[in-house]
């Protein structure tokens, strides 16, 4: 059955048609999108077929532990494809956000091998590959009878891959030439602005174009969109959470650093003089134009301010605004735009979270593993996510590529063009080092009480630096 | 007394030693638990260590390096403290809270039977769903708690979210949740006094606050030392509703022991500090439970006595 | 105690609604919110008037959540069983130990005894963070990790110690003579606690039971850490409604009146035994 589809999907596969023709050719022979969607999957089962043993681990099993994301929600939707292709079996753990991280270090803390490959933040391998919980995955990608000519490692966008590999130094420059690969990037998110666009045309202001700019918007904003609406979300609660989005983007737009390395020595380097003025246009950007109860704020509170109208902008995840511009009710209003928040700067430098794969290092069967790894970042798998499903942002040049990808991002005005802009900057600014949860959760702290004027932005800073530094030398990096 | 009268007791039918008897009626109990003393010890000797996961090789037994580096560390003094005013501070208002309304409820009615179950619904709710909802109650745009505020002229008041706010907000939610779990415990103690005192003392015309106060309180006294025991080591050890209501913010305004030897342990993976903390925890539960337990067998051998 | 005047009357009774206002209020809201699609909920300002929706209950009963981002497949019921099935073993377990337990300590003065108990009750003040890394070590290698059973054996430290305190109490509150008499007419010791102790001691063990029941619900961490992901109990199920695209607030009230329900079924069933079986340290005749 089927057999003049999968000709024409095959076609596809091979190059000899391009997608439009793909999707126009399967309209006129009377199939559904969803339908062509399964035919897809099917073809590129068989085109990665073709040139690599895929069943080299046929009969065997792996599991995963994956949070409830749309990324896994994605993959799980492709899973049987996988199983198909390899003729193995697969099952997995999905656990909530809210306790994805507790369960992945007590998993591996205790050194189980229940799980094989698990779900992961670039930052969290900080602490579980010098650990010795994770593999250095160059091992199988670099080794061309483990891993599929089709694989294209390279057409992974560069500065999301170099951001997942760290030669575990305290202070490496991530992605230099002795990095390991502690995980492979899976999808990605820059930090940039998400506006309400009806808001923004109502009061008569323009996405804003530097930092100054969003200061003065968000406050012209609080004050006339009228029913309680305020200007911008951020995030503040006590957590690292708080400072890798909008304001560690902003702030390294601006040159500036977390700390300093000299000589394999780490110092703090927060309280410079341009960070000091950074903080202080930050913090009255919070108290002028902020959420009340900003020091409460989470992802989920930025979003949902945004999604229910109760913000005009948010500077946070571009993912965030893309969740909230469906099914909200100001679905459909929202529009994106790269933020540069340095003047003098060229373009958006966006500080990026990554969620990633990682191979367990008490997984029983390694080679089998990285079929899975392998595979879930394939091009192929990346395509079928990011059309069907909410796979964004994929971290794969050829998708961004894609002329159904491309379609489906219209209904999202400026995202392509946001992504686009600021993808070449994007990359972590933090300095990969071990007490990566300490710092950021007490620069977190200081900020709070800088906003809830506990503490003046100088003194707080110059407090912050001594305690980091304090930290630093016990635990033997300063 | 009671011993002595079993000891004259002649059984029949299986015959085991009345000197092994209450050993093997309480082993199986304690053998069940006594597990839990093997991974205790362990997290004590981990307390001994630097012991960063993040940094193996940095692992090395360091004696009690921890537990002084706590004496020169603020953070440390500010988590003692936080941690032991919440704990009173919850303790006490429940405490005067479950009992007023355990007095409210002390006739034996339908209603007030009804009620009392009623009441304990909060209880029931896992703290860490309840504290969800209080922050959505609580949001100064959705919550509904902030508009009613908003009502009556507190329209910046600013919950868990302000420094000033913040201990309020999470003792409020802490005694939504547990007020309860005191009121049953007293109120089932008052339902079981015996009659002839008061009746004696109402015929007497005696003051109705001298009758509460010199007999009343005085014969609810060990059932309010055991509410207050069980609340006590619980709320000292409080996290559930701290960390989902503010993850120890805002600045270092309730970074009691759990939430910080959560992040030691979690996010930072510092589990020498963690377990150094977690242990001086246990022993300040481990301190205040011994007078505790020692005042309550005084006092029910007293009760037993004059009874 | 009979002369209580009007103002009093007045007086209690409002102190009394504005207790009912205050706990059942937020409780109210909940089950109001549990009728709502997040988009009601999160209005400017908050409103009582709404379109009752199912949708919430349906999506938990059926695990099958449609949102903005695609269908999330959430086995809600799963982790309510695990719930019922967690919680209900384990206090039959403590019950079991811990009576008899409660029994020796109250009627025998054995050496030692006070020493046993406080060790007993001293396991319910180890902060579980503590014993947490440990214990996952010492489950996977002795194999009890992802087992109901090795969970049933940690939720002894909830139960075991509330049990054996509060009815160690009724114990000794009850008077041995009946006992005694019953033994001195030539029954043994097990026929004695069976046929006379147990059943005076019946509404105290209902109560806490109950009590042990409820912490026993409420806990999360341990099955969290130490079993895998279709052994989690209706506290971490819950959460799988807080997702990347946005908190479901209706379907987390759903699910927290759903996961109380059985909860309050038990103790409206055992009302009786509830506020009566609490009375330790009674002092009687």
């Amino acid at each position: 059955m089927y057999e003049r589809e999968k000709d024409l999907v095959d076609a596809f596969i091979r190059g000899q048609v391009d997608r439009r023709g793909l999707i126009k050719g399967l309209g006129a022979l009377g199939l559904t999108a969803a339908m062509g969607g399964t035919l897809l999957a099917m073809a590129q089962s068989r085109a990665m077929a073709a040139d690599f043993d895929w069943q080299a681990h046929k009969g065997k099993s792996l599991k995963l532990l994956l949070n409830k994301h749309p990324y896994a929600d994605a993959m799980i939707a492709n899973l049987q494809a996988f199983k198909d292709l390899t003729g193995m079996e697969v099952t997995y753990d999905v656990f909530p956000e809210d306790v994805y991280f507790d369960k992945v270090t007590a998993a591996l803390s205790s050194g189980s091998s229940e799980y094989d490959a698990f779900m992961t933040g670039a930052y969290m391998t900080w602490t579980y590959g010098p650990a010795g919980w994770t593999e250095d995955l160059n091992q199988w990608i670099k080794d061309p009878a483990k891993t599929s000519p089709t694989y294209a490692w390279d057409d992974v966008l560069e500065g999301v891959r170099k951001s997942c590999a760290w030669n575990g130094q305290p202070g490496g420059t991530l992605g230099s030439d002795d990095a390991k690969q502690w995980c492979i990037p899976w999808g990605f998110e820059q930090n940039n602005i998400t506006y309400n666009k009806e808001m923004f045309d109502k009061v008569g202001v323009q996405p804003p174009k530097d930092l100054d700019d969003l200061v003065a918007v968000a406050a012209k904003l609080t004050k006339d969109v009228g029913n309680n609406v305020y200007g911008v979300g951020v995030r503040g609660s006590r957590s690292w959470a708080t400072i890798h989005p909008g304001f560690l983007s902003a702030y390294a737009n601006f040159g500036q650093k977390d700390l300093n390395v000299t000589d394999g020595k780490l110092s703090a380097a927060m309280n410079t003089a341009e960070s000091k003025a950074f903080h202080a246009k930050w913090v009255e950007m919070i108290q002028n134009s902020g959420p009340k109860d900003w020091s409460t704020y989470t992802w989920y509170q930025v979003g949902t301010d945004l999604g229910a109208g109760a913000s005009a902008m948010i500077f946070d995840a571009d993912i965030l605004g893309y969740f909230q511009n469906g099914g909200t009710k100001e679905a459909g209003k929202l529009a994106f735009h790269g933020f540069k928040a340095n003047p003098a700067a060229e373009a958006p430098t966006p500080n990026i979270w990554i969620w990633s794969l990682a191979m367990s290092s008490f997984a029983k069967d390694k080679d089998a593993t990285w079929y899975f790894l392998q595979w879930a970042s394939s091009v192929e798998h990346a395509i079928f996510g990011a059309t069907k499903h909410d796979f964004v942002n994929p971290v794969r040049n050829a998708v961004w590529k894609d002329e159904m990808f491309v379609e489906k991002l219209k209904k999202y005005p400026g995202y392509f063009e946001m992504f686009t802009a600021s993808a070449p900057g994007a990359s972590i600014k933090f300095t990969a080092q071990p007490l990566f949860f300490d710092l950021t959760t007490e620069w977190a702290a200081t900020l709070q009480k800088m906003v809830a004027k506990q503490v003046p932005v100088d003194e707080g800073l110059d407090q912050l630096a001594q305690s980091i530094d304090g930290q630093l030398k016990d635990a033997g990096l300063g | 007394m009671t011993a002595a009268a079993t000891a004259r007791a002649r059984p029949s039918g299986f015959r085991i030693s009345k000197r092994v008897l209450p050993y093997v009626l309480s082993l199986p109990a304690l053998l069940v638990c006594i597990g839990i003393l093997i991974p205790f010890l362990t997290a004590a000797w981990y307390s001994l260590h630097r012991y960063r996961l993040s940094q193996p090789w940095g692992y090395k037994f360091i004696w009690f390096d921890n537990y002084a580096a706590f004496f020169t560390d603020p953070k440390f003094w500010n988590t003692l403290q936080i941690s032991l005013t919440y704990a009173a501070t919850t303790v006490v208002l429940e405490l005067l809270l479950g009992l007023g309304i355990a007095l409210l409820l002390q006739k034996r009615t339908t209603l007030n039977n009804f009620i009392s179950i009623m009441l304990l619904l909060p209880l029931m709710t896992a703290p860490a769903l309840a504290a969800l909802m209080w922050k959505l109650m609580t949001n100064p745009g959705f919550g509904i708690l902030s508009y009613l505020a908003g009502l009556i002229g507190l329209h910046d008041f600013r919950w868990a979210s302000s420094p000033s706010t913040a201990l309020f907000t999470v003792v409020l939610v802490d005694i939504w949740v547990y007020t309860p779990f005191i009121m049953i415990l007293l109120l089932a103690g008052l339902r079981s006094l015996p009659t002839q005192p008061f009746e004696a003392a109402a015929l007497d015309g005696v003051p109705r606050t001298f009758v509460f106060f010199r007999i009343t309180l005085p014969m609810l006294t060990p059932y309010i030392l055991t509410a207050t025991l069980f609340r006590l080591l619980d709320s000292i050890q409080q996290f559930d509703i701290i960390y989902a209501m503010t993850q120890g913010g805002p600045g270092d305004t309730l970074t009691v022991f759990q939430v910080e030897a959560y992040l030691n342990f979690f996010q930072s993976t510092n589990v020498g500090r963690s377990a150094a903390l977690m242990i001086i925890l246990w022993a300040i539960t481990y301190f205040l439970s011994n007078i505790f337990i020692k005042n309550w067998l005084r006092l029910r051998e007293r009760a037993r006595g004059n009874g | 105690m009979e002369h209580t005047s009007t103002l009093e009357r007045v007086l209690r009774g409002a102190a009394l609604a504005l207790v009912v206002i205050f706990f059942m209020f937020p409780l109210f809201w909940i089950f109001m919110m549990s009728f709502q699609t997040n988009e009601t909920i999160l209005r400017i300002p908050p409103s009582i008037v709404f379109e009752p929706t199912l949708s919430n209950y349906a999506a938990l009963i059926t695990g099958r959540l449609e949102t903005a981002a695609g269908t999330l497949e959430i086995n809600f019921l799963r982790t309510l069983w695990n719930s019922v099935f967690l919680s209900v073993t384990s206090v039959a377990v403590a019950l079991l130990l811990g009576v008899p337990a409660a029994y020796a300590f109250a009627r025998h003065k054995f050496r030692g005894s006070e020493d046993i108990a406080f060790t007993l009750l001293s396991f319910r003040f180890a902060p579980p963070l503590l014993v947490l890394l440990p214990l996952t070590i010492y489950f996977q290698q002795l194999g009890l990790s992802n087992t109901y059973f090795g969970l049933v054996w940690v939720y002894q430290l909830i139960c075991l110690p509330l049990i054996l305190w509060i009815v160690r109490g009724y114990f000794e509150d009850i008077s041995a003579d009946v006992e005694y008499a019953y033994r001195i007419a030539g029954h043994s010791w097990f026929a004695t606690f069976r046929k006379i102790a147990l059943p005076l001691a019946g509404p105290g063990i209902a109560a806490a039971g109950l009590l042990a029941f409820i912490f026993a619900w409420n806990n999360f961490v341990f099955a969290l850490v130490l079993a895998s992901a279709d052994k989690q109990p209706v506290t971490v199920g819950a959460l799988a409604f807080v997702t990347a695209s946005g908190i479901q607030y209706g379907q987390i009230a759903a699910a927290i009146v759903l996961s109380i329900t059985p909860t309050l079924a038990l103790a409206l069933y055992a009302q009786r035994y509830l506020v009566e079986g609490l009375s330790l340290g009674a002092v009687k005749g």
